[in-house]
């Protein structure tokens, strides 16, 4: 009987249940997304650096993660922050004694420096690690439950709780802390915020800092639910480009807004349209953001 | 008329003259764009480790006699950096400023596609080992011959197999990413199913190098097909498996082109990897004879003995074409592409890889083997009849 109504509601469209599992999928798939573009948009909206290099930062911070986990066997989770405090280090050098030297330049140049950093990280990566595919694998990657007839996958939902935290924290973080709202002042107006003592040289590189400790903590995530290889860099990097956008720079809400937004869209498009055109669906919206509203979905109107 | 004919006489000299320089020196040079980084580096090294080691064996045995002299042989190498445009560009450049005697192919479907047109333009013979697609030998072009089995047959033994399991496997989900190779794969099996009586319950094309399947498991969990054929890269085959068992989806069994034979597939997925059918051309035992590397088997020692890596049959099938080139020079007695390119269609000899002759089209007549993860071994399951018995239903993920 259940079987028969199933098979009649599948020749009008998906059924239900199957349209529940879908949008669960985007839900949980744009968490990750969001912690993705998360640092890319911060280093973007306060530096005005549009870090091509967003991806291999994500990239080294998967490597970081799965080495820790194969050397210890200590799970992925708990070694996170290991992994953020390292691309925190990272990101603090990179900015202090590379990205400051031009951070006058035009934006061309600023572009033209991450795009070379890209491409010394991923053949340095290569280097180092091989091509092999690497994945994090703790004992309960597989884990799943049922919430009804949806099925919820584990690691993807500590992945979407944790991208949600640390949205949240980096929010409180810019809007509650003295050093926060110094970062916010210099982004809003940098010659003001000089003029009550803010010093711009040590912000930016702890901006930067920031934003590759985030990107670190989306790498581990990443190599839990899928796998990391030198070249995953180039994508990440440009999803995570077309979140910030959708979602806008003003504010790490607007970003988890931005991921969950095409995450959604991705799952569904998969679903009605066919999965050979995510990168159509991904690029159409960022356009229609771009026409509709050109500061993001939760981005103040123009 | 006379522009052809005059074309003739400066491709003669050209060829005259390039055969002398080689004479002088008594080196035969192939040239080969591979992909050495970039995405595709993975793969791509087989070739370059398989061209290698193929040149200093045959080297080491005394080299090629061509008309009584005595020849050895040189690759010259260049990284595509896994961008076919490069790769075309790469091939150009092989012919006309080095001045390479033969070609050797690159990896993928896709690059193939392109190279083999500079072959054909230039009327170099190129033998290639990491192109399947239908599409690479359905031009009539005369220069390019290929060592992989024909695309569209890749889940033909597959399909042969299902039929002789208990209970076998009635519906079917068919995933292919959108490159030429695998969307060759996807239109041969769309055949194969249909006059196997098979019902094609889900048949889905996806984007090359997609990470995310969740959506796709979705569907096929809400069709419950009993099988599902997926004909893809083996990044989006590991992301497939981990992502079923994050989403509890179990058919009956699944299969893949490509991945499962290797060690790399195994080692990122670990226990997972098991159930996974998967196909290869090539099982390295004692019974394949090789003129240089004795057989196969000992073939695959001295591989790993010196790269450090288990081979496959990407690494055998690079070595085929190599010996086929050498087995069609010294037949030809002559360095002339053309007349070596006639000598390649008549080759017939058994390697380490197997038996290797050329169809009218280029390509070799192959069966793919079915192979099985099964505790963490790749076994042999069926070619024409059963080798091993597979492990067949697969239990759902809670009960592995």
């Amino acid at each position: 009987m259940g079987r028969r109504r199933r098979s009649r509601s599948r020749e009008r469209g998906p059924a239900i249940e199957l349209l529940l599992q879908v949008l669960a999928n985007g839900v949980l798939l744009g968490g990750l997304y969001a912690l993705m573009a998360l640092g890319l948009a911060l280093v973007w909206g306060v530096l005005n650096i549009v870090n091509l290099a967003h991806g291999a930062l994500i990239m080294l911070g998967g490597y970081f993660s799965y080495y820790l986990f194969t050397a210890t066997g200590i799970d992925p989770f708990l070694t996170l922050p290991l992994t953020m405090a390292a691309l925190f280090v990272i990101g603090y050098g990179l900015q202090r004694y590379l990205l400051n030297l031009i951070v006058r330049a035009p934006m061309f140049n600023t572009l033209l420096i991450t795009f070379g950093l890209d491409v010394v990280l991923t053949y340095l990566a290569q280097l180092l690690f091989s091509a092999d595919f690497r994945t994090i694998n703790p004992s309960y990657a597989g884990a799943h439950f049922n919430i009804g007839s949806v099925t919820i996958p584990l690691l993807r939902l500590l992945a979407f709780a944790l991208a949600a935290a640390l949205t949240a924290l980096l929010a409180i973080f810019l809007t509650r802390s003295r050093t926060g709202r110094a970062i916010r002042a210099t982004s809003q107006n940098l010659d003001a915020a000089r003029l009550y003592g803010v010093a711009p040289r040590s912000l930016y590189a702890l901006t930067f800092a920031l934003g590759a400790a985030l990107a670190g903590a989306a790498g581990g995530l990443y190599g839990m639910v899928s796998q990391i290889t030198p070249y995953i860099g180039a994508e990440l990097t440009a999803k995570s480009f077309v979140i910030a956008l959708i979602g806008g720079l003003d504010n790490p809400l607007g970003v988890l807004v931005g991921g969950l937004v095409l995450g959604l869209a991705e799952a569904l498009g998969t679903l009605y349209i066919g999965p050979t055109f995510d990168n159509v669906i991904s690029f159409g919206m960022l356009v229609l953001v771009l026409i509709l509203r050109p500061k993001g979905i939760l981005g103040r109107t123009a | 008329m006379k522009s052809g004919y005059s074309r003739l006489v400066i491709g003669a000299l050209l060829a005259l003259g390039m055969s002398m320089t080689a004479a002088a020196q008594g080196t035969i040079t192939f040239g080969a764009s591979v992909q050495l980084t970039g995405s595709l580096a993975n793969t791509g090294r087989y070739y370059k480790d398989a061209y290698n080691f193929a040149i200093d064996q045959i080297n080491a045995a005394g080299g090629v006699t061509v008309g009584g002299q005595k020849y050895q042989l040189a690759l010259k190498l260049y990284d595509n950096q896994s961008d076919a445009n490069l790769s075309v560009r790469q091939y150009t450049q092989l012919i006309t400023q080095d001045k390479v005697n033969f070609l050797l192919g690159p990896y993928a479907s896709d690059f193939t596609i392109d190279d083999s047109a500079v072959a054909e333009k230039y009327e170099i013979p190129m033998i290639e080992g990491g192109g399947a697609s239908d599409q690479i030998f359905s031009r009539g072009y005369k220069y390019i011959f290929g060592t992989l089995a024909s695309a569209s047959d890749y889940f033909a033994s597959t399909i042969d197999m299902m039929g002789k399991l208990d209970p076998a496997p009635k519906t079917v989900a068919l995933l292919y990413a959108d490159d030429s190779f695998d969307v060759s794969v996807a239109d041969g099996t769309r055949k194969l199913a249909g006059a196997a009586g098979l019902d094609l319950v889900l048949d889905s094309r996806y984007s090359t190098d997609a990470s995310d399947f969740s959506s796709i498991l979705s569907q096929i969990k809400d069709k419950n097909p009993d099988a599902v054929l997926m004909a893809g890269h083996e990044t989006e085959a590991l992301n497939f498996i981990r992502q079923a068992k994050g989403l509890g989806v179990s058919p009956k069994m699944y299969a893949f082109t490509v991945g499962v034979p290797t060690a790399d597939f195994r080692q990122a997925l670990g226990a997972d990897a098991n159930y996974a059918f998967g196909m290869t051309t090539w099982i390295p035992n004692s019974s394949l004879k090789d003129d240089y590397f004795g057989d196969a088997e000992q073939f695959d020692k001295a591989w790993q003995a010196k790269f450090d890596y288990a081979p496959d049959y990407h690494a055998a099938s690079g070595v085929a074409t190599v010996e086929a080139f050498v087995k069609a020079i010294e037949a030809a007695g002559t360095l002339d592409p053309k007349a070596v390119r006639d000598a390649i269609a008549k080759v017939s000899f058994d390697s380490l890889y197997g038996h290797v002759a050329f169809r009218d089209n280029g390509q070799i007549d192959l069966r793919q083997t079915v192979v099985q993860v099964q505790d963490g071994k790749v076994m042999p399951i069926y070619t024409t009849d059963f080798a091993n018995k597979p492990d067949y239903p697969m239990p759902s993920w809670s009960d592995r």
